[in-house]
């Protein structure tokens, strides 16, 4: 049975989990959820993601929510196929969940409410506050000149191998780009990681929208 | 060489504490000394580049943030005490998830919570906030009524096992119920019973009974 994917096809939770999907080479099929008409406040959704957000996943009737978790589900279940992105080994391991416990902590509040600032503003046809925007900002930069001294060591966050802590920047990181802001390419082991992630085949595919890789053709939506 | 905690009576340290006394770990803590800005000195930085606490060092491996060292502990240990990480996928899977909840919505709303009415007056010389204070309560309360249909099947955060999902709730579930004034908690029954039965472990009571006698309290 294949997987199905329930988001929004450019949500950037949606996309973090599609890029470890193709990462790792699972088929699945997307189904759009129809957030603008309240689909995911429904009691038929609610029955699957109690917390009414987007997405979850429904793998052969295991129902799964919280991206990042997905995407860990999906990176253990398949650990040989695609890309390896858990280290197994007990260190390598733990300076994995370090980097993603950072992406968490520290470089995805600020880097989300700069882009929503920005987005929800223009989608109101509104001028984003520049002084809400640059305190946003200035957070992430003082964050960033951390990860900008680790990458001068290292190929990737947790060492040099990719891992999914690398992975969950991607669409945060991506969309300050499409805002307009350059603080993902000013220092320059940031920028250097940053290009090499976001130039990833994985991420080419979902950067503008997940979509369906298969279909479940018996299945009921 | 003995496990080294550098950290300080607050809630990622407490964390830590609590998973190596559940699994028995002797160690050593210094605390750091945030009044002298050590945390920002150039020492604690070369260990812990964002300048805060805690972090390890096992016998010269060093790590922070509280929820991967919990869980490198967890591994490492994973022979003895309680098996804190599942390790069948479904199970992993619902573990992660409970995580990533406890990390992405709670943990936010508990920080405002306890900013709002201890740390503004506590650290900050300011004054306490009840509006933002009962707007925080008010998204608890909404997860809360979540996690009550959740613990109404199940005995713990990600299943019927006890696991690092529950330990890493557990300082601010102590905060909100002990030292916010709140009674949230308390009108979620599940809830209740399942914040009863993860403070009453000797693990957590050991780690409070060690702040209080370090404390001179």
């Amino acid at each position: 049975m294949v997987l199905k994917l329930y988001g929004s096809r450019r949500f950037a939770c949606t996309r973090r989990v599609g890029v470890v999907l193709h990462e790792k080479k699972v088929p699945f099929e997307f189904i759009e959820v129809d957030w603008q008409n309240g689909e995911h406040k429904s009691p038929a959704y609610l029955d699957k993601q109690p917390f009414g957000q987007i997405p979850y996943i429904d793998d052969g009737g295991l129902i799964l929510y919280e991206s990042r978790a997905i995407c860990a589900y999906i990176a253990t279940k398949y650990p040989n196929q695609g890309t390896v992105l858990i280290p197994t080994q007990l260190k390598a391991n733990a300076l994995y969940l370090q980097a993603a416990s950072i992406e968490v902590s520290q470089f995805n509040d600020p880097a989300e409410k700069a882009v929503l600032e920005v987005m929800k503003k223009r989608a109101q046809g509104k001028t984003p506050d520049k002084a809400v925007y640059d305190i946003h900002i200035a957070r992430l930069r003082t964050i960033l000149e951390v990860y900008d001294k680790i990458l001068g060591k290292q190929r990737y966050l947790a060492g040099d191998d990719i891992t999914l802590a690398d992975l969950y920047h991607l669409p945060y990181g991506c969309a300050l780009t499409d805002i307009g802001s350059s603080i993902m390419e000013e220092m320059p082991n940031v920028g250097r990681w940053f290009k090499d992630i976001s130039s990833r085949p994985s991420w080419q595919k979902v950067k503008d929208g997940v979509t369906s890789t298969a279909k479940c053709s018996i299945c009921p939506r | 060489m003995v496990f080294k905690v550098y950290g300080a009576w607050t809630v990622c340290t407490h964390r830590v504490l609590c998973v190596l006394k559940e699994k028995d770990v002797p160690y050593e803590l210094t605390i750091i000394d945030f009044s002298v800005g050590e945390h920002k000195s150039p020492g604690f930085l070369a260990k812990q580049p964002y300048g805060q606490t805690p972090y390890i060092d096992d016998d010269g491996f060093i790590l922070y943030e509280s929820r991967a060292i919990c869980h490198y502990i967890a591994m490492k240990y994973a022979d003895r005490g309680p098996q804190l990480v599942p390790t069948e996928l479904r199970a992993d899977a619902l573990y992660q998830q409970a995580s990533s909840v406890e990390y992405s919505h709670f943990n936010e709303h508990a920080v405002a919570a306890a900013t709002a009415v201890i740390y503004r007056p506590v650290y900050f010389n300011l004054p306490a906030d009840p509006v933002a204070f009962d707007a925080a309560i008010g998204k608890l309360s909404a997860m809360f009524d979540v996690y009550d249909v959740t613990l109404g099947k199940q005995k713990y955060i990600a299943g019927d096992e006890f696991t690092l999902a529950d330990i890493h709730h557990l300082p601010y579930m102590s905060i909100l119920s002990v030292e916010t004034g709140t009674n949230v908690i308390a009108t979620k029954p599940n809830v209740d019973r399942w914040f009863k039965d993860i403070s009453s472990r000797p693990s957590w009571k050991a780690v409070l009974e060690e702040q209080k006698l370090a404390q001179g309290k």
